[in-house]
């Protein structure tokens, strides 16, 4: 029995035709069932040191911040007495803006959302992947391709689910395409993620006009997302003369590395488009 | 005993570097603390007993990713297999020596990583992968192995101690 394993060649070929099988059947999904079962218990493990280390560092950054604080606490009465008397000219204007809204919703179905609130309990700790972990899973309605949001937009959406925990790959993961939109001049575009954890709007037309601190929505163009959540604002925009589109830099108001709650959308199925595409290619 | 005691370490590991490896990035890199316990235990320990701990070590950091599973082990066994290559010729492990095993065994455990991922389709292998995410984590692992190392030296030493008063 030891004998093989005594000639060091054949024992690493044995040991990488092992590693090659592994790999190719956990990339072919086969091994999921298992890899769920037990990545439960690491996953508890790796939830309890994240509640410590979060704790820990909150409380020093709250140590640190009381000086700062009470500085912008100054600062702040002061301004308040400014913006007091700017709230009445806001009233007025939010009457107006109340106005028109009505009018809007007179010409557009809103669509009733629900949501499904969840716990970030890890992090992908692979630099080259961005990816979280939340605690609800199947039981919880959840499954793969649901849109993840926070109050201040969007997340990403559901990449894998286990009975009680899901992954979600975020919109900032190198691998994630969001069809987008820009809000003042309805132009179209794809907001893709870049390995520095930046966002950027791609395949904006030429003659689009961009300007910094545009709204980026989802479009809802391929049916993964629903229309209208916030990707980020524009805060850069590149063009050049002998490209065929212009770029811009895209800055999400989520903060992707101090998230601890996030809200899946249960009531939004992704649509598989994909079957048109093949009944387009077929046809003659 | 080294074998058994394989789980526990490696487990915890992972998950320390899954849970507080975000806290501490530099740039996209976190220390390799799975990666530098197999580095430490392999150099002082038989090659079989050093394989069992690649394929616990990885499997536990794969799991803990959106990685298939097994994609962290082959850089790791092909470490190993050097590390017990190198053990046969060298009498004393010095200060340098180990300095340049991580050096050079976490770039090739990082390179290989990159490559199977790139294998499998993820946009993984780009010279920003290298940049922004491979050298801060080799770093990070040239930073810490003197205490890992310690760590581990010191459970070795206790269980040839004790299996030498069982004997």
């Amino acid at each position: 029995m030891r004998s093989w394993r005594s000639n060091r060649l054949l024992f690493f070929a044995v040991c990488m035709t092992l590693c090659s099988g592994l790999i190719l059947v956990s990339a072919a999904g086969a091994l999921a069932p298992v890899e769920g079962l037990v990545a439960t218990p690491l996953n508890f493990i790796a939830g309890i040191f994240n509640d410590i280390s979060q704790t820990v560092n909150s409380a020093a950054v709250e140590f640190s911040e009381i000086q700062r604080l009470r500085e912008r606490n100054a600062e702040l009465e002061e301004a308040l007495a400014q913006f007091q008397a700017e709230l009445v000219e806001l009233r007025e204007t939010s009457s107006d803006y109340q106005l028109l809204t009505s009018l809007l919703d007179y010409t557009t179905t809103a669509e009733n959302q629900e949501f499904v609130t969840a716990d970030v309990i890890n992090f992908d700790q692979s630099g080259v992947l961005r990816t979280l972990v939340i605690n609800r899973g199947t039981r919880d309605g959840i499954s793969r391709g649901m849109p993840v949001v926070t109050n201040l937009g969007l997340v990403g959406r559901i990449l894998e689910v286990s009975a009680n925990a899901s992954r979600v790959l975020l919109i900032t993961d190198s691998s994630s395409f969001v069809s987008a939109r820009l809000q003042t001049s309805r132009e179209e575009g794809s907001v893709r993620g870049e390995l520095t954890g930046n966002l950027r709007m791609i395949d904006i037309p030429l003659d689009a006009v961009v300007q910094e601190g545009d709204l980026v929505l989802t479009s809802g163009l391929g049916g993964n997302f629903p229309s209208d959540i916030v990707i980020g604002q524009v805060q850069s925009i590149r063009q050049f003369e002998f490209e065929l589109a212009q770029e811009a830099e895209v800055r999400s108001l989520v903060n992707f590395d101090t998230l601890e709650f996030v809200l899946v959308i249960t009531s939004f199925q992704p649509v598989d488009i994909s079957v048109f595409e093949t009944e387009e290619e077929g046809a003659p | 005993m080294g074998n058994f005691l394989s789980l526990p370490i490696l487990v915890i590991a992972a998950a320390l570097q899954a849970s507080l490896g975000k806290q501490i990035l530099l740039l996209g890199g976190a220390p390799d603390l799975v990666f530098l316990l197999i580095l430490s235990w392999s150099i002082n320990a038989e090659l079989e007993e050093s394989v069992l701990w690649a394929f616990v070590g990885g499997i536990c950091l794969d799991l803990l990713s959106a990685a298939p599973t097994g994609a962290s082990i082959p850089g790791i066994l092909i470490v190993i297999f050097g590390v017990s290559g190198l053990g046969q010729q060298v009498y004393r492990i010095g200060l340098i020596f180990l300095i340049g095993l991580v050096l050079v065994g976490s770039l090739v455990q990082q390179l290989i990583f990159a490559i199977i991922m790139a294998t499998l389709g993820y946009p993984t292998l780009t010279l920003e992968t290298v940049t922004y995410v491979i050298l801060p984590t080799v770093l990070y692992n040239l930073l810490l192995v003197l205490p890992v190392y310690w760590f581990v030296r010191r459970i070795q030493r206790r269980l040839s101690r004790r299996k030498i008063r069982l004997s």
